[in-house]
């Protein structure tokens, strides 16, 4: 018996949990509207399903991965945060979703905060990137927010140029 | 931490089958860049055999089974994956088998596929199981009627066109 555990984080307003078999409509919703493009969409349900297992998978692949951000009182699937690193990116990237119906309340600023929190923290990572196709102001205003800067541009094979933000070291973060 | 999923282990006479891990991608990489793919959604690149090994350690914690990674107990070699599948776009639970190079020609596929079915029927309690296999697929379809399953109709899938569904004897028939 393997046995695989995600972690739950709080922050002041939100929970960061795994995602739950409960989570799938919300996360179907967002691949098909035209928020995931940003993110290579839009996405077809059975494609959506897929990209949910494989955001839980990587937790078994890399010991960490993204969570569901959830209210704290009804549990609510509000966006995916966390930290990604698939085989084809260049390192480990602070990656957000906010769900549309959770727009506006902060989600992915203080939810990305936790994850670099943790990336720094639990996993003693020395260093953090994020990455942004162009056209999404809103996640570089977004990361510039946390004290990012661009760093050199990475080509990805399917995605195209991909904007590389330098996050802020362990020490900076204190 | 809280607890999201478990794989469980089964054992064969010869093959164990466990959960997939990362050391298994380079061995997938080689067997989705080959023809040998082209049944199962193939050829993949690299990055999308790793997107689709993470695909199948989640397909666990969404729905409470799926696939294992096949290891031949002499050697401790990865040799392949079989298992329990029905993500969004399938008609019922599919079982499904892939084998890496090397490993074909040796009854590994049958011998992990009666574990598989025989977990569905008795720890997951389904009364029916299906393989979903492509038209030109014959040796997974020599699989199949090893397994005592037979050919049942089409099937239209949105990502692999038109396969073929073949019905697998019912818990009560296997016994």
């Amino acid at each position: 018996m393997t046995t695989f555990e995600i972690p739950t984080v709080e922050t002041e307003n939100f929970r960061l949990r795994a995602p739950q078999i409960s989570d799938p409509d919300a996360y179907t919703v967002f691949g098909a509207s035209y928020r995931s493009a940003g993110v290579g969409g839009p996405f077809t349900e059975a494609q959506s399903f897929q990209r949910l297992a494989a955001l839980i998978g990587h937790w078994g692949l890399r010991g960490f991965g993204r969570w569901m951000v959830a209210d704290k009182d009804t549990n609510e699937p509000l966006g995916v945060v966390g930290l990604i690193y698939p085989s084809d990116w260049p390192e480990t990237e602070i990656a957000w979703t906010v769900f549309e119906k959770a727009e506006g309340k902060g989600v992915a600023y203080e939810c990305a905060l936790a994850a670099r929190k943790y990336g720094y923290d639990v996993l003693g990572l020395k260093t953090l990137i994020s990455c942004t196709m162009e056209g999404n102001t809103w996640s570089e205003v977004l990361a510039q927010r946390m004290g990012a800067t661009r760093d050199a541009d990475f080509a990805h094979p399917d995605y195209g140029t991909m904007r590389v933000w330098r996050h802020l070291p362990p020490e900076a973060c204190k | 931490m809280t607890v999201v999923f478990q794989i469980p282990e089964l054992e064969t006479d010869r093959l164990r089958l466990r959960a997939p891990h990362l050391d298994d991608w380079p061995v997938m990489c080689e067997f989705f860049a080959s023809d040998r793919a082209k049944f199962v959604g193939g050829p993949m690149t690299a990055e999308q055999t790793w997107r689709g090994l993470a695909t199948e350690t989640g397909h666990w914690a969404l729905r409470g089974f799926g696939r294992w990674a096949l290891e031949e107990k002499a050697t401790g070699k990865f040799i392949g994956n079989c298992g329990l599948w029905e993500p969004d776009g399938f008609p019922e639970m599919e079982l499904g088998w892939d084998l890496m190079a090397g490993a074909t020609g040796k009854g590994y596929a049958t011998e992990a596929g009666a574990a598989a079915r025989a977990h569905a029927y008795n720890a997951l309690g389904r009364t029916t199981v299906i393989s979903m296999i492509a038209p030109g697929n014959d040796g997974s379809k020599a699989v199949a009627t090893r397994l005592g399953a037979a050919f049942e109709k089409m099937f239209s899938h949105v990502t692999f066109g038109d396969v073929e569904i073949w019905r697998h004897p019912t818990p009560e028939a296997l016994k």
